[in-house]
C-alpha cells in the first residue's frame, strides 16, 4: 500500500505544521461538501435532483469508471462463488498418486498433485498448475478472496475510526486535535510498508499459534491476516482522521450548523444529523482509493513472506513463489501479477471516477 | 526563518522519540525470549543470565530505552541477536551503499523521465499527445511497484528466450562499479524504480506547469510580445518547477518502501533484503537500527525540502 504515501503531501512548507489548519491530507482529495456545490450544471429546466443523485448520475456516464466497477464485482462473484462453481465442473480424476479423486479435492487451492506441476492451462487446470501441482485458478480464486476481505476488513476499521477521530478533532479541537497532529506526523515520517513489515515481522509467529484456532480466518496458514490487517489499519486511519477533520472544520463554519445550534441542538445531534451525513462522499471516495492501497500493502507482506503462510494463497504469496522460476515458468508469475494489477487499477479508476462524480470542479 | 527552523527542529526531535518509542516498545514486547532462540534448546542458566547482562536485558524498560537512545545518538547501534556479538552496524554496512546507488539513479531517473514528460503533457495539453502520456503515467503509478518488476522480468525472459541474450534477470553487480556486466545487472531495476517514481513526478509537473501557464505574469510575458519559447522556458517553467522540490523530499519514503520491494524481487543485498531477512529472523537490533534510520531519512529529507523551497521561493515564507 504504501508505496502510495507518496500521492500524500504532508510537508506543504506553506503551512507550519504547528497549525496545520485545513491541511487536507490528500489535496486532490478536497471533495466540497455536497450541500455546497453550486448549482452550475446542467440546463435549468431540469427538476431538481438531491445532490447525491446527481452525483451518480455523473458517476454512471463515466465509462472509465463503470468498466471498473464490473471488473471489482466479477472480482468479487470470483472469490466468493468461483471455487463451488469451478469444483463442481469438474469430473473424477485418476490421479496416479492418490487414486480416483473428485473435483472438490484437485480443485482446491491446498492440493498438490505431484503428477502435474508446472502445467500450462488445461482442461483439468484451467489455468494451468504451480510448481508443487496445485490448480492456479483455485490459487487465485482464494488469493483474490484474500485480498477482498482484507481489504473490507481494513476500510472498516479505516472508516470508523477516522470518522471518530476525525470529527471529534475537527468538532471540538482540543487534545484530540493535538494527539491526532502528532500522530499522523509520526505515520508520516515512518514508512508504512515498514511499521507494519515490523508488526508482521514480529508478532507472526505468536499470530500463527495464537489465531490459527480461530474460525474461519485462522486455518490454511491466513492467521496472520488478522495481524496483518490491524497493521494495515493502523497506519491508514490517522490519514482518513486528518481528512475528515479538515471537512469537519469547513462544514462548522457552514450556516446551517449555526442554524442547527440556534434552533437548540446539542452537539451530539449537530454531529450525528449534520455533519457525519456530510463527510459521505470525502469518506467514500478516500476509502475507494485507500482499497488499492490496501490490496497491494497485503499482497506486499505477503510477498515478503510475512502474511499469509503455506499452504494459504495470496496473490502477493504467488507471485513470491513463482518469480523464482520467472526463468523458467512465466506463465505463473503472470497470472497472479495481471490479476492483481487489474484489482488495483480497477480501485483506482472507480475512486478517481467517484471523486470526479462527486466534485466535478477537481478535474482538470 | 531561524524560528521556522527551531520549530521544525522541535518538531523532529518529538518524531524522532515517536519512532524510536515504538520500535523499541515492540521489540521490548515481542513474543520470546532472543537470548534463549540465540542459545537453542540446552544452555547454562548462567551463560544465560551473563548474556541477558551483556545485551542489557535485564534492565527495566525505561532504563533499556534510555540506553537505546544513549547509544544511537553515539551511532551506536549495538549487536545482533542471530550472530552472536557481530555489531549490527558490520551486517548494515554492506547493504547501505547498494540502497543509496538504488535509490539514487532511480532518483535520476525520476527526474529525467517524469519532468519532461509532465512538461510536454502540460504543453500539448488535452491533445492524444498528453492523453497518451498521462494514460501511461496513470498506469504505472497505480500499478504495485512489485508487479512491474515481475512483468519486466518476464519481458527479459522472453527477450533472452529469443535471442539468446542472457540478459541476467535478477542480481546486482559489484556497488558504485559500471562495467558493462555490472550496468546489464542494474538497468532493469533501477529502470522500473525510476519509471514507478517518474510516472508521479510527471503527474505533479504537469499539474503544477498548467496551474502556472494560467498566472497573470504568463500572460504579461505573452502580451509584451515575447516568443512562446521565451515564455515557457524562462517564466514557466522555471516556477512550475518549484514544488518539485517539496515532491523531492516527499518521494523518499516511497524509495524506501519501493526499494524493499525491489530489492526482494530483483534479488539485491540492500538494506531492504537486510531488513526483511532480520525481521524473519526476528534479530531486533537490525530491525531498530535500520527502522530508526530510515525513519530519521525520511524527516530529514523533508525539512531540507522545505529550507530548499523557501531558498528558491522568496515568496514564500516559513513561520
Amino acid at each position: 500500500m504504501d508505496m502510495r504515501d507518496r500521492e500524500i503531501q504532508p510537508a506543504s512548507p506553506l503551512i507550519a505544521p504547528d497549525t496545520n489548519l485545513m491541511v487536507p491530507a490528500e489535496p486532490e482529495l478536497l471533495v466540497e461538501t455536497p450541500g455546497v456545490i453550486p448549482e452550475a450544471e446542467g440546463p435549468k429546466e431540469r427538476k431538481p435532483v438531491s445532490p447525491l443523485r446527481e452525483s451518480l448520475r455523473r458517476l454512471r456516464r463515466d465509462k472509465r469508471a463503470m468498466v471498473s466497477l464490473g471488473v471489482i464485482i466479477f472480482m468479487v462473484l470470483l472469490s466468493l462463488l468461483g471455487p463451488f462453481i469451478y469444483q463442481h465442473l469438474g469430473g473424477i480424476y485418476n490421479s496416479p498418486d492418490n487414486g480416483p479423486i473428485p473435483a472438490t479435492v484437485y480443485r482446491t487451492f491446498y492440493h498438490q498433485e505431484l503428477s502435474h506441476q508446472d502445467e500450462l492451462p488445461s482442461a483439468q487446470y484451467w489455468l494451468g498448475t504451480d510448481d508443487l501441482g496445485r490448480d492456479i485458478l483455485a490459487r487465485l480464486m482464494q488469493g483474490l478472496l484474500v485480498s477482498i476481505s482484507v481489504a473490507v476488513l481494513v476500510e472498516v476499521i479505516d472508516i470508523t475510526m477516522g470518522i471518530l477521530v476525525g470529527v471529534l478533532a475537527g468538532y471540538f479541537g482540543g487534545w484530540i486535535d493535538q494527539v491526532l497532529a502528532r500522530l499522523t506526523d509520526i505515520i508520516f515520517a515512518f514508512p508504512g510498508l515498514l511499521f507494519i513489515i515490523l508488526l508482521t515481522g514480529i508478532f507472526g509467529t505468536w499470530a500463527d499459534t495464537t489465531l490459527s484456532n480461530v474460525p474461519i480466518v485462522g486455518p490454511n496458514g491466513n492467521a496472520r491476516l488478522l495481524l496483518v490487517s490491524a497493521a494495515l489499519a493502523l497506519v491508514s486511519w490517522p490519514l482518513m482522521a486528518r481528512l475528515v477533520r479538515g471537512q469537519t472544520l469547513q462544514i462548522k463554519e457552514q450556516q446551517f450548523i449555526e442554524a442547527a445550534r440556534t434552533a437548540g441542538s446539542s452537539n451530539l445531534k449537530i454531529i450525528w444529523r449534520h455533519i457525519i451525513p456530510n463527510l459521505f462522499s470525502i469518506v467514500v471516495v478516500a476509502a475507494t482509493l485507500d482499497i488499492s492501497n490496501t490490496i497491494i500493502g497485503e499482497a506486499s507482506i505477503s510477498l515478503l513472506g510475512l502474511g499469509v503462510q503455506q499452504p494459504g494463497s495470496s496473490l502477493g504469496l504467488m507471485i513470491s513463489e513463482a518469480s523464482n522460476a520467472v526463468d523458467t515458468h512465466p506463465w505463473e508469475v503472470l497470472v497472479p501479477s495481471v490479476t492483481l494489477a487489474i484489482l488495483v487499477l480497477a480501485f483506482s479508476f472507480l475512486g478517481d471516477g467517484l471523486r470526479d462524480a462527486f466534485d466535478p470542479r477537481t478535474k482538470d | 526563518m531561524i524560528q521556522f527552523l527551531i520549530k521544525r527542529l522541535i518538531g523532529l526531535v518529538f518524531v524522532v522519540i515517536g519512532v524510536t518509542f515504538i520500535t523499541f516498545i515492540m521489540g521490548y514486547f515481542a513474543p520470546g525470549d532472543p537470548i534463549r532462540t540465540m542459545l537453542g534448546e540446552h544452555f547454562s542458566p548462567l551463560l544465560y543470565a551473563q548474556l541477558r547482562h551483556a545485551y542489557g536485558l535485564d534492565l527495566p524498560w525505561y532504563e533499556q530505552y534510555w540506553n537505546f537512545l544513549v547509544h544511537l545518538a553515539h551511532f551506536d547501534f549495538g549487536y545482533s541477536f542471530k550472530t552472536q556479538g557481530r555489531p549490527v552496524w558490520d551486517i548494515l554496512k554492506d547493504g547501505v551503499p547498494v540502497s543509496m546507488e538504488l535509490a539514487l539513479w532511480a532518483l535520476v531517473v525520476y527526474l529525467l523521465i517524469g519532468v519532461p514528460v509532465g512538461i510536454i503533457s502540460a504543453l500539448k495539453a488535452n491533445t492524444w499527445v498528453d492523453t497518451l502520456n498521462m494514460g501511461i503515467m496513470l498506469v504505472l503509478y497505480a500499478m504495485p511497484i512489485f508487479v512491474f518488476c515481475v512483468l519486466v522480468q518476464v519481458l527479459i525472459v522472453f527477450i533472452d528466450q529469443e535471442t539468446g541474450a542472457g540478459w541476467p534477470v535478477a542480481n546486482w553487480g559489484e556497488p558504485w562499479h559500471y562495467t558493462w556486466t555490472d550496468i546489464q545487472f542494474k538497468l532493469a531495476p533501477v529502470l522500473v524504480f525510476g519509471l514507478a517514481g517518474a510516472a508521479y513526478f510527471a503527474r505533479i509537473t504537469r499539474t503544477s506547469m498548467l496551474e502556472v501557464m494560467r498566472q497573470d505574469y504568463i500572460r504579461t510575458a505573452r502580451a509584451k510580445g515575447l516568443p512562446e519559447r521565451a515564455v515557457i522556458y524562462r517564466h514557466a517553467l522555471r516556477n512550475a518547477l518549484i514544488p518539485l522540490i517539496t515532491v523531492t523530499g516527499v518521494t523518499l519514503g516511497f524509495t524506501i518502501t519501493g526499494a524493499f520491494l525491489i530489492e526482494n524481487i530483483f534479488n539485491i543485498p540492500g538494506i531492504g533484503t537486510i531488513t526483511v531477512s532480520s525481521v524473519l529472523d526476528r534479530d531486533y537490533p537490525v530491525i531498530q537500527a535500520t527502522t530508526v534510520l530510515l525513519a530519521f531519512g525520511v524527516v530529514m529529507g523533508n525539512l531540507l525540502a522545505d529550507i530548499a523551497y523557501t531558498l528558491v521561493d522568496p515568496r514564500i515564507k516559513l513561520e
